[in-house]
């Protein structure tokens, strides 16, 4: 009975043995979590990617002054006498009516579908210079004041030296900045991966050609090709199957920015190729009669991929940064004329350009207050941005690459 | 190989990037419309031109004055204007367009267009500066108006090339020693110091950190030094935070060549035209014609900007020679060279340090066109005369389609030439290239 009762024991639980790749996975895992600032990066990226779901149910926000409710007034304009109530519906679509605050020429804001516009920004000789309207001009400090951030901060219309809503800008911002940085580099990871695993597996003159053409690729400035795209897409009257001209030519910026992205990625992959596919599992494979389609994704192209991992969040992180590029060079507004274009990088940019004009038209020692937050919390969402990838970059290198690991 | 004959079968490579990059360029020309072709190659037709402008076609009266009806204009068909839907008039085929489109070879099958293309890019045929463009009428430059896009490149490209090469050394000086400094102190102080360097480098951009230094050194020196100072090389007096902030003069305060607006504003040697300005870099010139205080001056305007540059593309060179320094520091050949008796510092700078130093000029070679692709951007934060303020100034309204593609061609072959000098470079350091 007791040996029966042995027998029948259940065999002590012997631990399953996970799949290799999720071992190398978990394993990957135990390294990471134990690299902080790593995970301080991931810890940002998802407050970054919660604040983007957030937004997709934000309104977007006007983002540039509305040209065709204000072009026609305010001081900056010779021709005009201000005050000049403008009654909307005219080509451009604007079909509400636009009316302004009543009160003198410094402190007026214009009120728009809503939201407070731009305010003039001369007062008399140009010298004097008020940026807000709600700060009166007795605070104003001289000569170098930075100005005191406004109560009820960036969540007003702030009618600055630019004319968009910070808050919301950043806010949408979030979802804007991770779907293009994300969708950009995304096509040309997928792109460079299909084309390097080609070009290591098969060799030959397969490899020859597609690297030639990498070679070519390599070679065009990343900028100077996104602008070329974006002038051309823009310029041409052709839109895009369901898409209108503006939704073409964003389109076309990430078509542009992916179309330089991928010769990098198929480089790096053809690298990691040509060194997996000599090794012995490989072989095995081969023997065992499996399909070269098989051989190249089934078993080549996941034990290449991981490099392609390190890569990807490295370059995620800089596509703000260019797209800022970009639109610093005149691609904003001009481009994309009446349209929000909340990317951190992009908002930034405008900033920087807006400030610019601030200061070229404010002669310090007579005392302008400089409002700093336009410029600093885009400049801080950026930086943010760019090092949390960058912090998990490194932690995956770390943790992925067993030569570097600590 | 013998070192020539690995030069010359590089070379003889470049030849099909060259096509390739001029066919992409080409796809892109293809698909403007042929109006705007037509402008970017033969510039805009001037006020006597039939319509006063590249449309495919239009009215018989502006063609022939008063002659509607007449056969002369030989109109093929009486059209009714969509518009006034009252007043009929006659469209007859744009003379110039026509000449003009025959000219540039617009009518002849898409692969005719193409050799085309490539023969007028190679001969150097990039079209004409528009001049409708936004540096014409605002940029005060009304002299490059209406010039073959190839003679203001050659003005504007010693500028350009005076910042790279500029930032080039910067930035060899500071990522080698640093990226080698930090793989022999690995995890110290020194190694973390890179690290932040390197992050923080990705993480600001170029426009974002040059504005700052802009507005910062701008405030620093204002209250210090004052408005304006007369300096020995500027007599008319100038804004000295200029010197370091906007790097050619703005207004009519120029005490450097770039404003032939205001010629009396210049040295006299930059007036009398090409015989005085004889390699157009403006420093060289400055120095040939003995105005040291003005090659001074206009090196000084290169160091801030040259150092923004620098600093963004040490971030990304930083980490490839740190680790490539780290894989040579763990060879045998190091371990010899430490056991029989080579002091450390010999070890770490002939041994390891020329070896690692491959790695560094093949990355830097695949970054370059990284590297160039920033110009626009810090030369028009910094308002530097260079191509990439041209650049800048033609993608605003009025698109300026012959200078953006000129100077896109002429980026793209600079990255080709800096490629061919990286592998020759690199055959020179390490021998197995042209061996193997």
């Amino acid at each position: 009975m007791s040996v029966q009762g042995e027998v029948a024991a259940p065999a002590p639980k012997r631990r399953r043995k996970a799949h290799p790749r999720l071992a190398q996975m978990a394993r990957t895992w135990y390294f990471f979590r134990r690299n902080t600032l790593a995970l301080v990066g991931l810890a940002v990226l998802v407050l970054i990617a919660g604040t983007a779901v957030y937004a997709l149910t934000q309104p977007l926000p006007w983002y540039k002054m509305p040209v065709y409710c204000a072009s026609d007034w305010g001081p900056g304009n010779p021709n005009s006498t201000w005050p000049k109530p403008y009654a909307g519906n005219n080509a451009l679509g604007c079909s509400h009516v636009c009316t302004y605050e009543v009160s003198p020429p410094p402190n007026a804001a214009q009120y728009c579908d809503g939201q407070w516009y731009k305010t003039p920004l001369y007062t008399g000789g140009g010298i004097n210079i008020t940026f807000a309207s709600f700060i009166p001009p007795t605070i104003t400090l001289s000569p170098f004041s930075v100005g005191p951030m406004p109560l009820g901060g960036l969540t007003t219309q702030l009618g600055g030296v630019n004319a968009y809503d910070t808050y919301r800008s950043l806010l949408r911002g979030a979802d804007w900045s991770l779907a293009f940085s994300v969708s950009i580099v995304g096509i040309g990871a997928l792109v460079g991966l299909l084309v390097g695993a080609v070009a290591g597996f098969f060799g030959g003159v397969i490899d020859d050609v597609l690297m030639r053409i990498v070679d070519v690729f390599l070679s065009i400035p990343v900028i100077l090709f996104v602008v070329v795209v974006v002038v051309v897409a823009g310029s041409a009257v052709v839109t895009l199957g369901p898409l209108d001209a503006i939704s073409t030519r964003l389109f076309m910026l990430i078509v542009g920015f992916a179309l330089v992205w991928w010769p990098f990625y198929a480089r790096l992959v053809r690298g990691q190729v040509l060194v997996v596919r000599e090794q012995k599992y490989v072989e095995a494979a081969r023997a065992s009669g499996a399909s070269k389609g098989r051989i190249l994704f089934r078993h080549i192209v996941p034990n290449s991929v991981y490099p392609i991992f390190i890569q990807f969040s490295l370059d995620v992180g800089t596509i703000p940064l260019l797209i800022g590029g970009l639109v610093f060079l005149g691609f904003g507004p001009e481009l994309f004329p009446f349209v929000p274009f909340p990317e951190w990088g992009s908002i930034a940019a405008v900033s920087v350009i807006d400030m610019q004009e601030f200061l070229g038209q404010c002669f310090l020692p007579s005392g302008c207050a400089i409002p700093w937050w336009q410029l600093f919390f885009p400049g801080l969402a950026l930086f943010m941005f760019a090092i949390s990838v960058n912090l998990l970059s490194d932690g995956l290198r770390d943790a992925l690459d067993p030569r570097l690991r600590r | 190989m013998r070192m020539a004959t690995y030069i010359v079968r590089r070379l003889l490579l470049i030849l099909p990037v060259l096509i390739g990059v001029t066919t992409i360029t080409f796809l892109l020309f293809t698909s403007l419309p042929v109006s705007y072709q037509l402008l970017a190659h033969f510039g805009v037709p001037g006020q006597k031109a039939p319509c006063g402008g590249y449309f495919p076609s239009c009215d018989c009266e502006e063609i022939n004055p008063h002659s509607v009806s007449n056969t002369t204009c030989q109109c093929p068909a009486t059209v009714t204007s969509p518009a006034t839907n009252t007043t009929p008039y006659a469209s007859c085929p744009n003379p110039l367009y026509v000449s003009d489109v025959h000219q540039l070879g617009l009518d002849k099958p898409i692969p005719v267009q193409w050799a085309t293309y490539i023969y007028n890019s190679f001969t150097f045929q990039w079209g004409t500066v528009s001049n409708n463009s936004y540096i014409v009428n605002h940029g005060g430059v009304a002299f490059i108006a209406d010039v073959p896009v190839v003679t203001v490149l050659s003005w504007f490209l010693p500028y350009t090339l005076e910042l790279a090469i500029l930032s080039l050394i910067i930035i060899l000086a500071i990522a080698i020693p640093l990226g080698n400094a930090s793989a022999v102190n690995r995890n110290r102080p020194v190694d973390q110091l890179s690290r932040v360097m390197s992050f923080s480098g990705y993480a600001i951009p170029a426009f974002l950190l040059g504005s700052f230094l802009v507005v910062g050194l701008t405030l620093i020196l204002l209250p210090t030094v004052g408005l304006t100072s007369h300096q020995p090389w500027c007599p008319g007096g100038e804004p000295l935070t200029q010197e370091f902030t906007y790097s050619w003069p703005q207004g009519g305060k120029a005490c450097y060549p770039h404003q032939l607006l205001f010629p009396e504003n210049y040295p006299h040697w930059l007036t009398y035209g090409v015989i005085s300005h004889p390699t157009g870099f403006p420093t060289v010139d400055a120095m040939i014609h003995g105005d040291y205080w003005l090659a001074l001056d206009s090196i000084i305007r290169m160091i801030v900007p040259a150092l923004v540059i620098a600093y963004g593309t040490v971030a990304g060179l930083l980490r490839f020679v740190r680790n490539s320094m780290l894989e040579v520091m763990n060879l045998d050949y190091v371990r010899t060279a430490r056991a029989k008796g080579v002091p450390e510092k010999a070890v770490i700078r002939r041994h390891a340090g020329r070896n690692s130093l491959n790695v560094t000029i093949t990355v830097l070679g695949l970054t370059f066109a990284f590297f160039v692709g920033g110009f626009p951007v810090i030369e028009s934060v910094f308002h530097l005369w260079g191509v990439g303020e041209l650049l800048a100034y033609s993608v605003v309204p009025n698109i300026d389609f012959a200078m953006i593609f000129g100077s896109t061609l002429l980026f793209t072959f600079l990255v080709v030439g800096a490629n061919i000098i990286v592998d020759v470079l690199y055959a020179f350091l390490d021998p197995r290239v042209r061996i193997g």
